[in-house]
């Protein structure tokens, strides 16, 4: 059986563009979410996001900016440092035998918007050149595949909040099952735009501001949780197949154990507990695992009223007692819903957890919840701890959910 | 001659090209730029000039029949324009 490992990892995120910020600062329950800086401030009515701090010229020169979209932007500096981060070459022929795998919820949001404000906003009825080459979906998975030179697949993936953990359990099966050898796979998402905000604030599921401090208004599995807050960002890895990553000697942070892809079948924007619970169980089964081999369940723990609950719920479901001795955080509170970038964001959270034998809390749960009573890390992380295998969650809008294990590799 | 000067700062600032490489006589693709640019290129120059440039407007292929062409352009909207104002003013 063909074994894949990682082997390199790159982040832009609200807490941090490069992963050791990243993990310090999620150990440390540092948030990035705040007022957002821009300004259509004033007509937002939730006016908090996660946004990151990204100098798009400290990264690429003009003209290449004129074809890429800030999601776009995201995914090309993220691959960047897990490229580098990897260590990796290929050669020609080993090149046609790797790909990319990128998740996106929206692609290029804010190009989309800023074409359509031209028009029906300013009535001026010409737009910029490459405006669908920025807007499609595509383009970050397809920056990435001419920059690196991957001549295999090239393939987005858009599942809402699923889309990057769907991304990186498809390249796993994809090196798995042999049809590649190495894949550059995560998720992008910029979407901090009015139009976007707007809508997602007329949902009624976004989190309303904490007056005292408008950096902990996202609560996972606290009682006075009111919702998710928005994030952007990008998070990338280099994936390989485990001979090959030992044959060049590369540093391994861990391998792929296990990933289930499943469909709820039941409402457009509410949860099953069948279907989550479905998705565990099937994602333990396809790592060979049982309860007793995770370590850490990286949440989805959107702070909605209903995920929380309902998450909790098919937690227990499959891991049955054992579910109340196994560390579960939502380091959403700190990055942010980051959509179609937030699985993969996650799934580094959690290799980052074996790397450093450490766990990352769910900042901002201060009031108990009766509904939710698992050991969810509350506000502060723990360092010094086994963390032998983790299991990150994703559970999408359209009822798709994701969940990729990961277990250490010895 | 300003119509040249614009271009060249548009060259150099936007596509990173060397200012000593801007002779009149320098065709577009001897300077790198491939079909994507030119078209980048002449949306930048309708944003500085305010002009609008149509598909045949561009005669020729080097930075010396580029600005011609462009102060055709230039002088035919511009003329398009006053006769506006003066049709308004009437």
């Amino acid at each position: 059986m063909r074994r894949v490992v990682i082997t390199g990892m790159g982040v832009i995120s609200p807490i941090g563009n490069n992963q050791i910020d990243f993990f310090n600062n999620l150990m440390a329950g540092n948030s990035g979410i705040r007022k957002i800086s821009s300004n259509f401030l004033n007509q937002l009515s939730v006016k908090i996001a996660a946004e990151v701090d990204f100098e798009s010229s400290a990264f690429f020169q003009k003209k290449q900016l004129g074809f890429l979209d800030r999601t776009s932007q995201f995914a090309l500096a993220a691959a960047s440092q897990a490229w580098k981060d990897s260590g990796i070459s290929l050669s020609d022929s080993e090149k046609l035998r790797s790909g990319v795998a990128i998740g996106t919820s929206m692609g290029g949001a804010s190009t989309i918007e800023e074409t359509y404000t031209q028009l029906y906003q300013k009535n001026i009825g010409r737009v910029k050149p490459f405006t669908v080459l920025r807007a499609m979906s595509n383009a970050s998975a397809s920056h990435i595949s001419i920059e690196y030179g991957l001549k295999g697949p090239c393939l987005s993936f858009s599942v809402a909040c699923s889309s990057s953990s769907v991304a990186i359990g498809e390249a796993y099966r994809m090196i798995k099952d042999g049809y590649t050898d190495v894949m550059v796979a995560g998720g992008a998402e910029a979407l901090l735009t009015y139009g976007v905000m707007k809508a997602w604030e007329s949902l009624g599921i976004l989190a309303v501001e904490d007056k005292d401090n408008p950096s902990a208004s996202c609560k996972p599995f606290s009682k006075d949780r009111s919702g998710f807050v928005l994030g952007e960002g990008a998070a990338i890895f280099v994936m390989e197949e485990l001979n090959r990553a030992i044959k060049r000697n590369a540093r391994i942070y861990g391998e792929m154990a296990g990933y289930s892809s499943t469909a709820d079948t039941y409402h457009i924007t509410k949860p099953s507990l069948e279907g989550q619970a479905h998705t565990i169980f099937s994602s333990l089964e396809s790592a060979s695992m049982i309860p007793d081999d995770i370590d850490y369940i990286n949440a989805h723990g959107t702070a909605t009223e209903l995920n929380d609950i309902v998450e909790t719920k098919a937690i227990k479901k499959v891991f049955g007692d054992k579910a109340y001795s196994i560390p579960v955080s939502s380091t959403k509170s700190m990055h942010g819903h980051m959509m179609g970038a937030t699985g993969a964001v996650e799934l580094l959270a959690s290799v980052l957890a074996i790397k450093n034998q450490a766990i990352p809390p769910t900042a901002n749960l201060l009031l108990k919840d009766p509904e939710c009573d698992l050991d969810y890390v509350p506000i502060k992380g723990r360092t010094g701890v086994k963390v032998r295998a983790v299991m990150s969650n994703s559970f999408a809008f359209g009822g798709t959910n994701a969940i990729l294990i990961v277990r250490n590799y010895e | 001659m300003q119509t040249l000067e614009k271009i060249k700062k548009i060259l150099i600032e936007n596509f990173i090209i060397e200012e000593d490489a801007l002779k009149p006589e320098a065709s577009l693709e001897s300077l790198g730029m491939d079909s994507l640019d030119k078209i980048d290129l002449l949306f930048e120059i309708e944003e500085k000039f305010k002009i609008k440039i149509e598909p045949n407007d561009i005669k020729g292929n080097t930075l010396r029949e580029m600005v011609d062409s462009i102060d055709i352009v230039i002088s035919r909207q511009h003329k398009e324009e006053n006769i506006c104002i003066e049709n308004r003013e009437e």
